[in-house]
């Protein structure tokens, strides 16, 4: 569990290869836009931060019902793991959103359906991560962490519902007939490659997360054990 | 089912008992909302028409913070004192404890509802009695209540308690804030309930869905 994982490492590689790769695409490859010019090459790091945020929080949802279902420290591990890597990416995507919206919307911000639903979702898991601080028991931080990431996970499509109702100014990029930005060929092709490429690289932050969580506790448990040897010697010498 | 039912009566029946010999709570939660009101009275002077129009929001929000108040209280006495295994014990299926619980937190949500607004009529001069109004607080009520109730089932149990329960709770209640407010505002303008059926749906969908996972989750939280 501990040793090196060769898998892990490839990836690891090929990933900061990717990296690099889709950074060239995006500013090489990936033509201007006619009206927006520069500013929305912003636009393939922004979705595919949106698109790890929520990746992550489902991750923690599935990681939560999987760990009130088996009670394996491993699936806690993975759903706070997810947390922490999900609140990253979403702070990604809220600033590079509101980089892209200054000059295009004349706004940092607007009270736009994805903003507030993403800004909400970024302060549900702040609150996650507060609840788990507050818990010295490891196995009952494991199952009230379960807990809030589904009954969290579940309000998501809610709050985003309730914010639709009201109108809104960002560029719908799937599921509607008329899209507001103008996309070609090289530019879908680069945003692709951009969602693969942070799909994978937080694949592997999060197994790199996990093994981290995982030895930390192998430690402590090996830290525990010592002490005790030690003590229980000290008491029947 | 009719032995569950009783149960759940015994159980709300004490917390109400309970509340309503020291009032500790109650009294709390009303000086809370009518000092909240009167903030509001001097952080927006406004003129009376766009004071019409802010009145279901203040009274919402005056509700949801005071409604914290209560909701931190709602396991404090079991908590404090032990009593958590002997209700375990006691009830054939733990979920009737958070029936109860939820009940009781409903009730006095109602309770503070019922204060609030006859206050805030007086206070603004704004006729507030309409059956719609009501049945939009209603369902706020039942979906705070029912978010709520988990939630304080688990800070309870938490060092920083009292703290964590509006960090908590609300990023969750965020929904049925924007369609209280919203709907609310809509029918005391004058608009009919069919038309902003979009946000009753909504209120609806939210409480059946987190009703229905808290009940899920519930013994997880109570269970050591």
């Amino acid at each position: 569990m501990l040793s090196k994982n060769k898998l892990l490492d490839i990836l690891t590689i090929l990933t900061v290869v990717l990296f690099f790769g889709v950074f060239a695409m995006v500013l090489f490859y990936a033509p201007i836009e006619v009206n927006m010019g520069l500013v929305q090459k912003v636009f393939y790091f922004h979705m595919a931060s949106a698109w790890i945020g929520m990746l992550a929080f489902l991750v923690a949802a599935v990681a939560g019902v999987l760990y009130l279902v088996r009670r394996n420290p491993r699936s806690d591990y993975l759903g706070a793991s997810s947390v922490e890597i999900g609140l990253v990416f979403t702070a990604v995507a809220n600033f590079s959103g509101m980089i892209w919206a200054k000059p295009i919307w004349n706004t940092w911000w607007t009270w736009d359906p994805r903003l507030t639903t993403m800004t909400i979702m970024a302060f549900t898991y702040i609150a996650y991560l507060l609840l788990r601080r507050a818990m010295d028991d490891p196995a009952r931080r494991a199952q009230f962490g379960a807990i809030y990431a589904i009954v969290g996970f579940a309000t998501v499509p809610l709050t985003f519902f309730s914010s639709r109702l009201m109108r809104t100014i960002h560029p719908t990029i799937f599921g509607s007939g008329e899209t507001d930005m103008a996309m070609n060929a090289p530019m879908y092709q680069t945003m692709a490659a951009a969602v693969v490429m942070f799909t994978l690289l937080f694949a592997v932050i999060l197994w790199h997360r996990v093994r981290l969580m995982a030895a930390r506790q192998h430690l402590a448990g090996l830290q525990a054990a010592r002490d005790e040897a030690f003590d229980g010697g000290g008491q029947h010498a | 089912m009719k032995n569950s039912l009783k149960t759940i009566r015994v159980l709300v029946w004490k917390d109400l008992v309970q509340e309503w010999r020291s009032k500790d709570m109650l009294t709390a939660m009303f000086s809370f909302a009518v000092l909240s009101l009167f903030i509001f009275n001097y952080a927006m002077e406004l003129d009376p028409a766009s004071r019409a129009d802010l009145a279901a929001g203040i009274i919402w929000v005056v509700i949801v913070f005071a409604g914290t108040l209560g909701l931190n209280r709602s396991f404090t006495a079991e908590q404090d004192q032990g009593a958590f295994d002997a209700l375990m014990m006691a009830v054939p299926d733990l979920s009737l404890i958070y029936f109860a619980k939820f009940i009781t937190n409903f009730l006095v949500m109602v309770f503070l509802t019922l204060l609030v607004i006859p206050i805030y009529s007086l206070l603004y001069n704004q006729a507030l009695f309409a059956p719609a109004l009501g049945l939009v607080l209603l369902l706020g009520a039942w979906g705070y209540s029912a978010a709520g109730t988990l939630i304080a089932s688990m800070t309870v149990q938490t060092r920083m308690r009292d703290l964590l329960l509006p960090i908590l709770l609300f990023p969750l209640l965020m929904p049925v804030n924007m369609a209280v407010v919203k709907a609310a505002s809509a029918v005391l303008a004058g608009v009919a309930l069919a038309d902003v059926s979009g946000w009753l749906n909504l209120l609806v969908v939210y409480n059946v869905i987190m009703t229905t996972i808290s009940i899920m989750v519930f013994a997880y939280v109570i269970q050591e």
